[in-house]
């Protein structure tokens, strides 16, 4: 350990000596490099996007690195952070990389990210944040340690601030009381960093972390830099309040306080007093959308949309309960909604897997995948969405058969099933449910899909739970014991569903499945969700959701999904920057 | 000061000045730049003031045109503003997009000898000066009449409808299903046509004088009609639902990635804010090189919106200029704009690549035929057939009537093309209580056709209110081959 003190803190000697153009002899010790790392240090420092992406696909393989290895490796990487990347977008996607893989190298190199930090440009000192954020707890302890000692320093802590703003590690809110402190600082640049630092981890840390008296002291310290005399500590003033409002983390009488403040800023509450900085305006507006909920009710149709409940059924998917009285109202099994979760976002369709008339609520499932989907789950209980738009679509076919119902669901797609479910066993049917999903612990809603099913069957790719295999295995079990199907509801991903009509076709088994195609309105205003159905052209927002599995043409479906694939992951970069 | 009629006829047509179309296709700034009160006057100059004004009949709300160019030409532009909202209360919104030279323009006797009187121009400019001057006066509100109508969508017909009930004393709520108003206003004409900030103050005029919005409401789904004229307690009920379900041609490829209806393209850019994606997150798949196909004024609108996002753009048309039912204005503006006209190119076939992206748009060329017993020259085919390459595909064919509502409810009567059938007197529909009026009984028109039915849909409304329409006679069609209303100057008759 206190060799590899001593080879971070001469990083940078080290990596010139391994690259062999220097005129130092190289120090006998620091001949363990490996020949893995040595080749990976050469070709980085060939300024080359080709060569660069090489060597850090290189880099991500290596395992086991000795404490040398790691600290070469990380001198080396970190040299990109160092570059100028003005028009190489390439370059910053290579640095972000590069982030990455220090970030794996962990805690042995943190000091020596730390020491360069304190001392980088701004740009650079955003990467090595980054970098250090990765490893979590005991980086937090570092920063925190490296503050204290640079305390005179204020370009230092700056940059150490700005390091603190990207930890995603629960531990990170015991530096707000040291952020809270910098907020004061004399120094313009320490107060703004400190504002940015505390709208970061608003933003990235879970919202049960803050308690209310930290929710009133951030509160109270962004909104007394509203009136700073800087520009830039009144733009991450309201940044900072900005996030705190879409983490939920203000409600009540500081939500409408903010709302008042922001709309004062913008110039839109008739008063002519609005702040004269642009960047703070434009900050302002990014948010200003966050507040349409917090006005009092105009008129008895007009909708909250507040998030009542929210819980993680698996990593990165939710499920929330949603104040949506006139959706709730009306809503029948198959029946979708479309939400757009901010000014800014989206308007995505998604089905409804329950509700409660008279409370006036809906429940939906969420995987975070792409910007929009990540932006619902980063909402919190309390706060509200901008819109949700509903009942759209037709309702499932529901009468009664002869022989038994299957519902499967794929993934996510499992809760929209259960309505329908019950929907079909009310009518006297024996329905069986089928869950698939890749393990057990992606198997979602199935305690749910058990209240209102004969019978629940499992499959997981991997075995972990039920039976091994897809969901048509689980489909075909069923009919090897003899049992005769006479209808099936499949919804999910495409590939699951085009399986099970491809399975049922030949037994002539009706098999009806939802289509989740790209749409905007949803009322068939647009038709951006035509899809192809036995030859002819369907809008899904309208003719469907749920079609004749056995008539439509998948692969168009498939393939239209992936329109705004490009566009879509750029939009996520943007959201993630 | 009088000046002879020969004098007012000598005076030459003052042109709007526009923007530069070199610069202007860089940006969503508004293309004409609208008068100066000088210029105005001397325009408003050329009005011969007539007896009996054609133009009047020629205005489907029928404003007193010579009325209030008289007030330009005095210098009291104020006052023509307020002449003009007795009858429009749209008019910054009509000064821009109505097809005056199909409607009041058209029989003007100035423009039998040269140009008309640039009646939309003086519209605009007496608004704008309104607006600017903040000389607006809201119209007085009588006393309560106790009685409430939903008004659904808050496209032109909806807002007019609005304006008009509230003004006679009646309490009304716009029902709308997007997240804000002004509908067809907002998503299907561009910001350089209209700008954004005049249908925002016409609605917040409205709820100034006390009619509420209600958003994100879906008339049809979330509440139907019956629960608006029972639980809720409606009164009554207007139909303002517009045309929104894009028509295609049905041709091979159509599916394929990269191909949009003007009505998906424009609502992705407008409506959700692509243009500034990736701030707004509402992705639009804009290619290099764009193909609309269709030459209304919708088309114009993409066209131009394409050029403006960077595509290099082509028109395909199956008839030639002549016939392309743009406004001559639209046209005219979309041919500075650097544009690439297809005359007499028919698309039979969109060709996609491996990934189903669009790489290349298939037309067979056409040719006019003499002209048949109606007049009309039928385009065909001649048998020749040409490979253009395109990455986006927009068809701007115009639109059917959206279905929501007349599924809902079968009480509603429809024709075979969807449209609500009303009586053409009193634009009641086939169920008592519900009236319609705009796109939902015209299947695709314009803003100011949508605004004059709204306005008579609203009178009969009132006086349905008051006890005075008879209920048991409604003359609605019965033939499901009946065609919807239609605007032929002066009347609204059913001609298809």
């Amino acid at each position: 350990m206190l060799v590899v003190q001593i080879l971070l803190k001469t990083g940078k000697f080290i990596l010139e000596c391994v690259l062999g153009g220097c005129n130092y002899e190289p120090i006998p010790e620091f001949q363990t490099v490996t020949k893995n790392t040595k080749a990976i240090v050469e070709q980085i420092n060939i300024d080359n996007e080709e060569s660069i992406a090489v060597a850090l696909a290189q880099a991500e393989k290596l395992a086991d690195l000795s404490g040398e290895d790691k600290a070469v490796l990380a001198a080396a990487l970190s040299t990109l952070f160092y570059h100028d990347n003005h028009g190489r977008p390439g370059m910053i996607k290579l640095a972000g990389k590069a982030e990455a893989i220090i970030g794996k190298l962990g805690m042995d190199v943190v000091p020596f990210l730390i020491s360069e930090l304190v001392n980088a440009d701004s740009e650079s000192a955003a990467h090595f944040g980054r970098a250090v954020a990765r490893n979590g707890k005991p980086a937090v302890k570092a920063v925190l340690q490296a503050i204290d000692a640079n305390r005179k320093e204020d370009y230092a802590v700056i940059n150490l601030l700005t390091a603190l703003s990207y930890f995603t590690d629960s531990e990170a809110i015991s530096a707000m009381p040291e952020i809270l402190v910098a907020a004061k600082s004399a120094n313009h640049r320490v107060r703004a960093e400190a504002l940015e630092a505390s709208a970061g981890l608003a933003k990235r840390l879970d919202a049960t972390l803050f308690d209310e008296k930290l929710r009133l002291k951030m509160y109270d310290i962004a909104s007394s830099a509203l009136g700073d005399q800087q520009p830039i500590v009144r733009h991450f003033a309201v940044h900072s309040i900005g996030e705190m409002v879409k983490k939920g983390l203000l409600d009540g009488e500081l939500k409408g306080k903010a709302a008042k403040a922001f709309s004062g800023i913008l110039g839109i509450d008739g008063n002519n007093n609005w702040d004269n900085g642009f960047i703070v305006r434009h900050e302002a507006e990014k948010y200003v959308g966050l507040f349409k909920q917090a006005g009092s009710a105009k008129n008895k149709y007009h909708q909250s949309f507040r998030i009542l409940e929210k819980r993680e059924l698996c990593p990165d998917t939710y499920y929330f309960t949603i104040e949506a009285p006139l959706t709730a109202a009306k809503i029948q099994a198959g029946q979708f909604i479309i939400i757009r979760p901010s000014e800014f976002a989206e308007r995505i369709p998604l089905s409804i897997c329950g509700w409660n008339r008279d409370k006036g609520t809906i429940n939906i499932i969420v995987m975070a995948a792409g910007r929009t989907s990540r932006e619902m789950t980063n909402l919190s209980v309390g706060s509200c969405f901008a819109d949700v738009v509903g009942p759209l679509g037709t309702r499932s076919h529901v009468k009664k058969h002869e022989g038994t119902c299957v519902v499967i669901g794929g993934g996510y797609g499992t809760g929209a099933v259960i309505p329908t479910a019950r929907d079909l066993a009310a009518l006297g049917n024996r329905v069986i449910g089928i869950v698939g999903a890749r393990n057990e612990k992606l198997l979602l809603m199935v305690p749910e899909l058990k209240e209102v099913c004969a019978e629940v069957m499992l499959t997981t790719n991997d075995g972990s739970a039920g039976i091994k295999g897809f969901v048509i295995h689980a489909l075909e079990e069923i009919l090897k014991r003899g049992e005769k199907i006479s209808h099936v509801l499949a919804v999910g991903p495409v590939p699951m569903m085009m399986a099970v009509a491809a399975m049922t076709k030949p037994l002539g088994i009706e098999t009806y499945v939802s289509l989740n195609a790209v749409m905007v309105d949803g009322t068939g205003m647009c038709g951006s969700c035509r899809v192809i159905v036995g030859g002819e052209t369907k809008f899904a927002c309208f003719h469907g959701p749920d079609f004749d599995g056995h008539k439509v043409d998948f692969e168009q479906l498939m393939k239209r999904q992936k329109m705004f694939v490009a566009k879509e992951k750029e939009a996520l970069a943007f959201s993630e920057n | 000061m009088a000046i002879s009629t020969k004098e007012r006829m000598g005076i030459p047509l003052v042109h709007m000045p526009l923007n530069n179309p070199a610069q202007r296709v860089t940006n969503f700034e508004e293309v004409p730049i609208g008068y100066t009160l000088e210029q105005a006057q001397t325009e408003a100059k050329r009005c011969l003031q007539c007896k009996k004004p054609a133009c009047v009949e020629g205005c489907p709300v029928g404003i007193d045109i010579p009325g209030f160019i008289a007030l330009i030409e005095e210098g009291k532009p104020a006052e023509a503003a307020k002449k003009i909202r007795e009858t429009n209360f749209l008019p910054a919104e009509c000064g821009r997009v109505c097809p005056q030279d199909k409607q009041c323009q058209a029989p003007c006797v100035v423009g039998k000898k040269g140009d008309p009187v640039y009646i939309g121009g003086l519209e605009r400019f007496a608004a704008d000066w309104e607006r600017s001057h903040g000389t607006y006066a809201p119209p007085p509100i009588p006393a309560s009449t106790g009685k409430k109508v939903a008004v659904v969508g808050s496209g032109p017909a909806g807002l007019t409808a609005a304006y008009e009930l509230r003004v006679r004393g009646h309490e009304v709520i716009v029902f709308e299903a997007f997240h804000r108003g002004g509908g067809v206003l907002v998503y299907g004409i561009p910001r350089f046509r209209l700008p954004l900030e005049l249908i925002d103050e016409d609605i917040k005029l409205l709820e100034n004088i006390g009619v509420q919005f209600a958003y994100d409401v879906i008339i049809g789904n979330a509440l139907s009609l019956d629960d608006l004229l029972g639980k809720e307690g409606f009164d009554a009920v207007f139909i303002g639902s517009g045309a929104g379900l894009p028509k295609m041609l049905g041709i091979p490829g159509e599916n394929s990635n990269g191909v949009y209806s003007a009505n998906e393209y424009l609502t992705r850019i407008y409506l959700m804010q692509s243009m500034k994606f990736p701030r707004y997150s509402t992705p639009l798949y804009n290619g290099r090189k764009v193909a609309v196909i269709g030459a209304g004024n919708t088309g114009m609108d993409v066209l131009r919106t394409a050029k403006r996002l960077g595509s290099d753009v082509t028109c395909y048309y199956r008839r030639t200029r002549a016939e392309a039912p743009a406004r001559t204005e639209e046209l005219e503006h979309a041919e500075q704009e650097f544009l690439h006209w297809k005359w007499l190119h028919n698309p039979v076939e969109i060709i996609a690549d491996e990934n189903n992206f669009v790489k290349q748009i298939k037309c067979e060329v056409m040719k006019l035929s003499e002209p048949d017993e109606s007049g009309r020259k039928k385009p065909i085919g001649t048998g020749e057939f040409v490979h253009d390459d395109a990455d986006t595909v927009v068809f701007s064919l115009g639109c059917d009537v959206n279905p929501i509502i007349p599924t809902s409810d079968k009480e509603v009567r429809v024709n075979k093309w969807g449209i609500v059938m009303v009586d053409l007197a009193t634009y009641q529909t086939s169920k008592k209580g519900v009236f319609a009026g705009g796109d939902a009984v015209t299947g695709g028109s314009t803003v100011i056709l949508a605004m004059g039915q709204a306005k008579s849909a609203a009178q009969s409304i009132d006086k349905f209110l008051k006890g005075e329409l008879n209920w048991n006679a409604p003359n609605v069609p019965t033939d499901p081959k009946a065609p919807g209303v239609q605007w032929s100057g002066r009347f609204m008759t059913a001609k298809r």
